[in-house]
């Protein structure tokens, strides 16, 4: 094998070998430089909000600026960080290799996907610069946004389009786990991350299209006044907030999913160790695909909304503890008695074990109903879904960056700084949001500009405004150090090894430092399962290699 | 693509696989497609069982015989489809380009039914949304009559309903003219037909719509 | 080769169906023109239904296919029938909380500052 001088990377040369790929690996990476491009500018909003809350009073934004800033934040966060990002980035670099395939089913739709993004992108972007102001929040609750401004509409038809690119893109995946793996690759085969962007494409594929037709009926209700959701024209804006999260909260299932995937495989390999429970990991993410339709309502208990269904949401809202709380108690199993690896990957992963469980156990707190009534838009909740969103969903991200960056860059990065940046992320992220459940359950009500007037009753709110502020640069600075030592080491890192964790999976054991254009020499065949150590000294030797 | 009968795309093992592959794929966009339209047909029953007596009386304006008829035609165009994949597998493309028309056909006859159904609704002022203003007589029915609140909602969802149907007809009319051209080209064999059994899980998915639409608008 | 192998349906069932589902649409246009108070809706609904059961077995071949394609319908009409039902629990329902209309909020209040 001459990895070094045929692979993915050197196959084809040029921009256009790029934007006519097929390559589910290439489509990965286009993902990830447009998903990075958007969380650097969420990122930099993020720290106008936080700026502008450090200090009482007007400090760089007036409210309309404020209001147009969180907005923005939280559809491009949201919208074209969060949702898109594992599976666009990992789900397409790593799954087709996992199971065993040389690419996924449907290759072309793959790279529409990704354009469907990109337009969906651009349209939001040109809505904002060029067409008007956007201050709905990224919720666009009803009647508010059917009255504002036209912006609204370019918005609304951009959350349309990217939603098709995520709709393609689970379906794709589905399709390829169910069609496409390699002989021998059993269901109970396949690696816990797979599994878990299998359970996210069944919610992508059944939740997606729900926000399609909220936006095309928000659409025309701003364009012809239809009247289904606006009040003066004798439509129900809680209709709207149905049909809302309806997608929307599958949605954080959209985000959590994979993250929790990925954070399987870490404990796996970081412990050296079958992880434990595999059958109930593997089922709960498709428990949590499923149950996760069934508590959109929570978002709405003061929404108006009939008690008796607040009631039969906040029920079945607990329910979705019992898959996660598996998942956790797992994860925990899967070290002990282990032999545990403390590499920048698995930093993370422990790091996603304590943030996502306090973003998690917030989430039942607030599912109470009586208890949602008080912390209903306050801080609380903001804490509790960044907790869930970042300290659940993106550090599981970065944790697998770090994990698959030899394999997809062929390059490692320096360990030191990796974990210098892993620390301060944790400290600036605990300092920015831990302080906002104290602001919250003491009424620091969310997406106001400005808690002067408070400061009489609750002095306190000066100094925690404060310290989260200060937090959030600091987990900017971390943040920035990941890009920093990421490029260095894109140029001048060490070549890496093909498989530097001694991990077991088939995208460590199969392939070169950098993978195949069509990923494997020859279709592996697979005799164990993806974390069978103690059966992988007969595959880590060259002469077994297939 | 290349014009013989079996094009197997190199990341597949043999044709079976692209075949389930491809037509699983298919499901799993209809079933987006179900979805998509769930949110409508929610919106409807919202409002149906808030106005129950309003919805009655409005889609008395809808003509049931017109419905009625588009039922008919796509029901016919369904099995059309159905015949054109029974021939196709046996390889007597002729029929299958013969059968093909006759369901583009179809598609087009729903479309001028729709087209005089929305004009004569324009032209009396029945728009969805803000020009709503019903107005005139027709069939002995006083338009004006029904200018009565709530009446805009049942208009709103009935254009909105048909409007995406239709799109989905045009569509489906589009890949039915494609397929014509592939088929007369002597693309299709009956080892390879995937397109043609993907447009047809498609176009009776059209239909399955409808088959609720009509009912729900026309008849209850 | 392999497409060679897939069931083809005999012409006459295909026929029959067809004759089946004009034969509904008939009945269901004839019941609607009678008043049968509350059962008109469950009758046109359960009429269509039969329809669409059919077109989708027989007509897009699920009978004979592959059982993984029938659980992917399956599953998008069930959670078509989720949205539907927990959407209409809120709205069947609107105001059990007491406080949603307008007239009573202020009665619950009056009292208050009367004191």
């Amino acid at each position: 094998m001459s990895e070094a001088s045929h692979n993915y990377l050197s196959a084809k040369k040029g921009l256009w070998s790029w934007l006519a790929t097929t390559d589910h690996k290439r489509i990965g990476i286009m993902y990830a430089i447009a998903c990075g491009t958007f969380f650097l500018l969420g990122g930099i909003l993020a720290t106008f909000v936080r700026t502008e809350l450090g200090t009482p009073g007007e400090t760089i934004l007036d409210q309309d600026g404020y209001n147009q800033i969180f907005t923005l934040h939280g559809v491009v966060m949201v919208f074209l960080v969060i949702i898109p990002a594992i599976p666009g980035i990992l789900g397409n670099f790593v799954l087709p290799i996992q199971i065993g395939a040389k690419d996924v089913a449907f290759p072309r739709l793959n790279l529409a996907s990704w354009y469907l993004f990109m337009a969906g992108a651009l349209m939001a972007v040109f809505g904002w610069l060029f067409v008007g102001n956007v201050d709905t929040g990224w919720t666009f609750y009803t009647p508010y946004s059917s009255g504002a401004s036209n912006a609204v509409l370019w918005l609304t038809s951009a959350v349309f389009v990217a939603g098709f690119a995520s709709i393609f893109t689970g379906l794709n995946f589905i399709v390829t786990v169910h069609k496409m793996r390699a002989p021998g690759m059993t269901w109970n085969r396949l690696p816990l991350f797979v599994w878990a962007i299998y359970a996210t494409g069944i919610v992508q594929v059944l939740a997606t299209p729900v926000i399609g037709i909220t936006m095309v009926l928000l659409f025309l209700e701003k364009l012809m006044q239809i009247g289904i959701f606006d009040p003066a024209l004798g439509g129900d804006p809680v209709l709207f907030q149905h049909f809302f999260w309806f997608y929307s909260h599958p949605a954080v299932y959209i985000m959590i999913l994979p993250a929790m995937g990925i954070i399987s495989d870490l404990m796996g390999t970081f412990s050296r160790q079958q992880v434990s429970g595999y059958t109930f990991i593997a089922l709960s993410s498709v428990a949590i695909a499923f149950l996760g339709f069934l508590v959109w309502g929570h978002h709405m208990f003061v929404s108006g909304q009939s008690a008796l269904s607040s009631i039969i949401f906040s029920m079945l809202t607990f329910l979705i503890g019992i898959p996660t709380g598996i998942k956790v108690f797992n994860w925990v199993a899967t070290m002990y008695k282990g032999s545990v690896w403390l590499r920048t990957p698995m930093i993370y992963a422990l790091m996603f074990l304590f943030l996502f469980t306090i973003g998690g156990l917030t989430g039942i707190m607030v599912g109470v109903l009586a208890v949602d009534v008080h912390l209903h838009d306050t801080y609380f909740v903001v804490a509790h879904f960044h907790y869930v969103m970042m300290g659940g969903a993106l550090i599981g991200l970065i944790g697998g960056l770090h994990y698959w960056w030899p394999k997809m860059t062929g390059r490692m990065y320096n360990e030191t700084a990796g974990i210098i940046a892993a620390v301060l992320i944790f400290i600036g992220f605990n300092l920015t949001f831990f302080t906002q459940f104290f602001l919250g359950s003491r009424g620091m009500p969310r997406r106001y500009h400005d808690y002067t007037e408070l400061l009489e009753n609750f002095p306190e709110f000066a100094a925690l405004n404060m310290a989260s502020t200060i937090g959030s640069y600091i987990l900017g600075i971390g943040l920035l150090m990941i890009l920093v030592y990421a490029l260095y080491s894109l140029f001048k890192g060490p070549k890496a090894p093909a498989n530097p964790w001694g991990a077991c999976t088939l995208e460590w054991t199969h392939t070169g430092p950098l993978p195949d254009e069509h990923n494997f020499h020859e279709t592996p065949l697979v005799t164990r399962g993806p974390y069978d150590f103690h059966l992988a000294d007969d595959v880590f030797g060259p002469k077994e290699e297939n | 693509m290349s014009s013989a009968g079996t094009t197997l795309k190199h990341y597949f093992v043999n044709h079976e696989q692209q075949f389930d592959a491809a037509k699983l794929g298919m499901w799993l966009f209809l079933v987006t497609e179900i979805l998509l339209f769930s949110g409508m047909f929610v919106a409807y029953a919202v409002y149906r069982s808030w106005h129950p007596e309003v919805f009655a009386q409005a889609s008395e304006l809808l003509d049931w015989r017109l419905g009625a008829l588009n039922t008919v035609v796509l029901l016919a165009s369904s099995f059309t489809v159905a015949l054109s994949i029974h021939f196709v597998q046996k390889g007597e493309n002729d029929k299958v380009v013969v059968l093909l028309l006759m369901t583009l056909l179809c598609a087009a006859i729903f479309m001028v039914v729709k087209y005089f159904e929305y004009s004569g609704k324009f032209s009396h002022g029945v728009f969805p949304g803000a020009g709503f203003e019903p107005h005139g007589i027709v069939d002995g029915k006083d338009y004006s009559k029904y200018d009565i609140p709530f009446a805009p909602q049942f208009f709103s969802i009935y254009f909105v309903m048909t409007g995406i149907h239709g799109v989905h007809v045009l569509v489906g009319m589009g890949l039915f003219g494609w397929l014509i051209t592939r088929v007369a080209r002597g693309h299709f064999s009956p080892q390879w037909y995937t397109p043609v059994e993907l447009t047809g899980l498609y176009w009776h998915l059209v239909d399955i719509i409808w088959i609720f639409l009509f009912p729900l608008l026309y008849l209850i | 080769m392999a497409q060679g192998q897939h069931h083809i349906i005999p012409i006459r069932t295909l026929a029959v169906v067809f004759g089946v589902l004009l034969f509904l649409t008939l009945v269901t246009a004839v019941t609607a023109r009678v008043d049968l108070g509350a059962l008109n809706v469950p009758l046109a609904l359960i009429i269509a239904g039969s329809k669409a059961i059919l077109v989708a077995l027989v007509f897009m071949a699920l009978k004979y296919d592959n059982k993984v394609n029938l659980l992917v319908l399956v599953l998008g009409v069930v959670f078509a029938v989720v949205f539907l039902a927990l959407t209409l629990a809120d709205t069947e329902f609107r105001g059990d909380i007491g406080i949603t209309e307008p007239g009573t909020t202020e009665l619950s209040v009056e009292p208050v500052e009367s004191e």
